[in-house]
């Protein structure tokens, strides 16, 4: 894009948002209290997030960062510095509210009061460890997905936010497609039948290498634990990989638009091009999920180079199809066709609209809601979009038909003893003597995803 | 790379466009250039394809002569804007350029490594420039598919930063053993206009755009597949839209008059640089032989990262470029105080976090 239109248009949308937000929350605006900030987890996607917090309209400050990497900490430090270049005093976290190791959530979420926000920015293996720990302090949660990746944690899960819900925590995950104002849109459109009966929906994610996912083996110098935590696309236990972090969106926005979870799962999937790699992904992953009414959902992901790229999801319905998202996640451009072609003279309905940005718009209704004190708590709706997603996972790694009941209740712990872990602790997963670890074996392997031996 | 593989030219003066324009068409292999590949041995000016080894990727190259013309557009030229002036007679000397913008099929060899992938997995064959080319940085891997599903392969490859254009320029020089880079701003419109002074290459008359070039109006709301329009009167295709193109030169408001011989806004900061010509997203205005465009940050709005790739403008879907040969390789500390030169340096992030 070179002309600014869509720039232009974030820049006055995000004024008219901040408007109507200052004009609405009465009770905050009189108190005209700071919402602080911690965030745990300084990756890209954390501060990231922080700084979607930090354009939020209002009073509202970063106060505390915690991670287990020092580095990584002062990069995200320094990479907010600029992003609040204009308003310095937003970036509020002097040098002894910086903390770095596996209990450092702990002193960052101390130094927040009630009303807060604690930003779970870490691989979702630890998610429930911190969740547990905010419910505790009573402050408010923005956590990253997937919230889960094993059966044991998504229980956990579901039993801590009920505490939540009691405690009337606000709490959001950045599943912010569902945050979009035009696929909202179209979910209205869908749910008046625009389309019919939702037969079947189409979901792909097929680029090349993404993020950590494929790894080579361990440098001398840094432990098993720290290793995989850097390269945590690349290990199960951490955060269910390539399917998980790469899929669940894709998943997601499926489901919302058939309005329901999928009761099982059959898949396939294999590694061709893994090589020397010592990560336990496949390189190509296809899954079929059933909806309770039969309906389909066929999910294809890949992170091969050179092959056919598409990052899109569809639905067909018994009347036409819906575009429901185009090419990554924003901006959507949904849009529904009379009959199963994207012919434009079948065109139905589009968009139409310059879209806003989700990752803003996921912070702007929490913040909204904690103000207001609207409820606010997309925990367990996060918790199923994982296990849906997990589901498929475990089919296509273990060659086996999986359903929704099977995977929340599968008692593959995958990360046991995660909240004791320490920066000297030996990893729950660790290689063998050639420094490889274990990989799944569709067929040969088949009760959970890999084995040790 | 290693400055000893480009062999320095004496300078052969371009200052008559006829002279030139007879050297170029009128007189076949005229011997003016050397390949330091085949040590010294002298090349013709004329059209050749590049290839790129262990691949079957050719860049089609034609040969551009040097002269002199008028850059910038006329005060009296409607929908001018004040930053394409002042006009003024402006020379360059020869080069080749690739006809078509960079594809996805020329870029991934690069930027997904291909060639070395297939020397490891197929057993191609590698060749005595391979290690120097494969010392060249290459991109990160994209956080997510950059072609937004429209299609790769003959199509253009886009959303590349220019610090990326650059290192691919820098790649393909090592791994040819020729000097390619990005054109100078003022190469880019010179071989736009091709020696025409109107507001496009063809003429003036807007409803015959549709023959030269895909934009707002006919682009079904995508890029399409490089070098299916008329090229202008040298061979050059989508010149005027499908994806703007990637220029070396800093943005500033107006052209430095004093610099009227190969002129060049070396940059010394990121943003904004120049890309020319429009692209399939812009209105007829844009696509203007004169039309300049300013790089902005704004261009990585969706990289949901942070700290942003250096490789990558994310919303820069049309966005790319082409390469040019000069026909005379200048020397290595020319390169690097004038054509190689920018700043500030980009850098990954750093990836080791152990401490």
């Amino acid at each position: 894009m070179t002309q600014p239109n869509r720039r232009t248009f974030l820049k006055s949308s995000a004024v008219a948002a901040a408007t109507a937000a200052s004009i609405a929350p009465k009770a905050w605006a009189a108190g005209n209290q700071t919402t602080q900030i911690a965030l745990v987890g300084c990756g890209g996607r954390g501060t990231s997030a922080a700084k979607n917090a930090l354009r939020v309209e209002g009073n509202i400050k970063l106060v505390a960062m915690a991670d287990v990497f020092k580095k990584n900490l002062a990069n995200s430090f320094g990479n907010l510095q600029r992003i609040a270049k204009n308003d310095p005093e937003r970036l509020d976290v002097a040098e002894e509210c910086k903390f770095i190791g596996f209990d450092a959530y702990k002193k960052a979420v101390d130094l927040l009061s009630p009303g807060d926000v604690v930003i779970l920015t870490t691989p979702p293996a630890f998610r429930w460890v911190h969740y547990k720990y905010a419910i505790e302090k009573g402050v408010n949660v923005f956590m990253e997905k997937p919230v889960t990746v094993d059966g044991p944690a998504s229980r956990r899960m579901l039993e801590l936010n009920k505490l939540a819900k009691e405690k009337n925590l606000k709490v959001g995950v950045g599943l912010m497609c569902r945050h979009c104002e035009a696929r909202g849109e179209l979910f209205d459109r869908i749910q008046n039948g625009e389309i019919g009966d939702i037969n079947m929906l189409r979901a792909y994610r097929m680029a090349g290498p993404t993020a950590s996912a494929a790894s080579g083996k361990k440098p001398e110098g840094i432990s098993d634990l720290m290793y995989q935590i850097k390269r945590f696309h690349s290990f199960l236990w951490l955060s269910g990989g390539a399917v998980s972090d790469f899929l669940i969106h894709n998943i997601d926005e499926c489901c919302w638009m058939k309005n329901d979870w999928p009761v099982e799962a059959k898949a396939s999937g294999g590694r061709h091009y893994r090589g020397e790699m010592i990560d336990q992904n496949f390189d190509t992953y296809s899954i079929e999920y059933t909806f309770k009414d039969g309906a389909k959902l066929l999910v294809n992901g890949r992170t091969i180079p050179g092959c056919h790229n598409e990052f899109a999801s569809y639905a067909h319905g018994s009347k036409g199809m819906a575009v429901i998202s185009t090419a990554a996640h924003t901006p959507a451009k949904p849009r529904i066709y009379k009959g199963h072609k994207e012919d434009a003279e079948n065109l139905l309905w589009s968009f139409g609209r310059k879209e806003r940005n989700p990752y803003q718009l996921e912070w702007d209704h929490l913040i909204e809601a904690i103000r207001n004190d609207k409820p606010y708590n997309e925990v367990d709706r996060g918790v199923q979009a994982s296990v849906v997603t997990s589901m498929g996972r475990m089919a296509a790694h273990t060659g086996q038909v999986v359903t929704y009941d099977q995977m929340l209740n599968c008692d593959h712990a995958m990360s046991p003893g995660i909240e004791n872990l320490t920066l000297e602790s030996d990893s729950p997963l660790m290689p063998n003597d050639e420094g490889k670890y274990p990989i799944p074996f569709p067929g040969l392997v088949t009760e959970q995803e890999y084995e040790e031996f | 790379m290693h400055a000893s593989q480009f062999n320095q030219q004496p300078r052969t003066g371009a200052r008559s466009l006829i002279l030139v324009l007879t050297w170029a068409f009128s007189i076949p292999v005229t011997v003016i250039a050397q390949d330091s590949r085949a040590g010294g041995k002298p090349v013709p000016f004329k059209k050749y394809a590049q290839k790129i080894a262990q691949t079957s990727v050719k860049i089609d190259m034609l040969p551009i002569p040097g002269g002199h013309f008028v850059m910038g557009s006329p005060a009296a030229e409607p929908k001018r804007k004040t930053d394409e002036g002042p006009q003024r007679v402006v020379e360059v000397e020869p080069f080749w350029m690739s006809k078509t913008e960079i594809t996805w099929s020329m870029y991934d060899v690069w930027g997904e490594k291909k060639d070395i992938r297939r020397r490891e997995l197929l057993g191609a064959k590698a060749t005595k420039l391979d290690p120097a080319a494969d010392a060249v940085t290459r991109p990160t891997p994209p956080y997510t598919d950059m072609s937004f599903g429209m299609g790769k392969g003959k199509y253009p490859a886009i959303c590349m930063t220019q610090h990326a254009a650059r290192k691919y320029c820098e790649w393909l020089s090592a791994k040819t053993g020729h000097y390619y880079r990005l054109p100078t701003e003022a190469e880019w419109e010179y071989a736009c206009r091709a020696g025409s002074k109107t507001v496009y290459h063809f003429g003036d008359d807007v409803s015959k755009l549709a023959d030269y070039a895909w934009f707002s109006d006919n682009s079904s709301e995508q890029y399409q597949p490089v070098g299916r329009k008329k090229p202008n009167a040298w061979g050059l295709h989508d010149m005027h839209g499908n994806v703007s193109e990637w220029v070396l030169d800093q943005y500033h408001k107006s052209y430095d008059p004093e610099q009227t011989k190969n002129p060049l806004a070396v940059p010394g900061k990121l943003f904004p640089r120049v890309v020319r010509g429009g692209g399939w997203d812009d209105s007829p205005d844009w696509l203007r032989s004169a039309r300049r465009i300013a790089s902005s940050e704004d261009w990585k709005e969706q990289d949901p990262q942070l700290p942003q790739s250096i490789w990558y403008h994310t919303d820069a879907l049309s966005v790319g470029f082409r390469v040019v040969r000069p026909l005379q390789v200048p020397s290595a500390s020319e390169r690097r105080q004038k054509w190689d030169k920018t700043a500030p340096e980009q850098k990954d992030p750093p990836t080791d976090t152990i401490e």
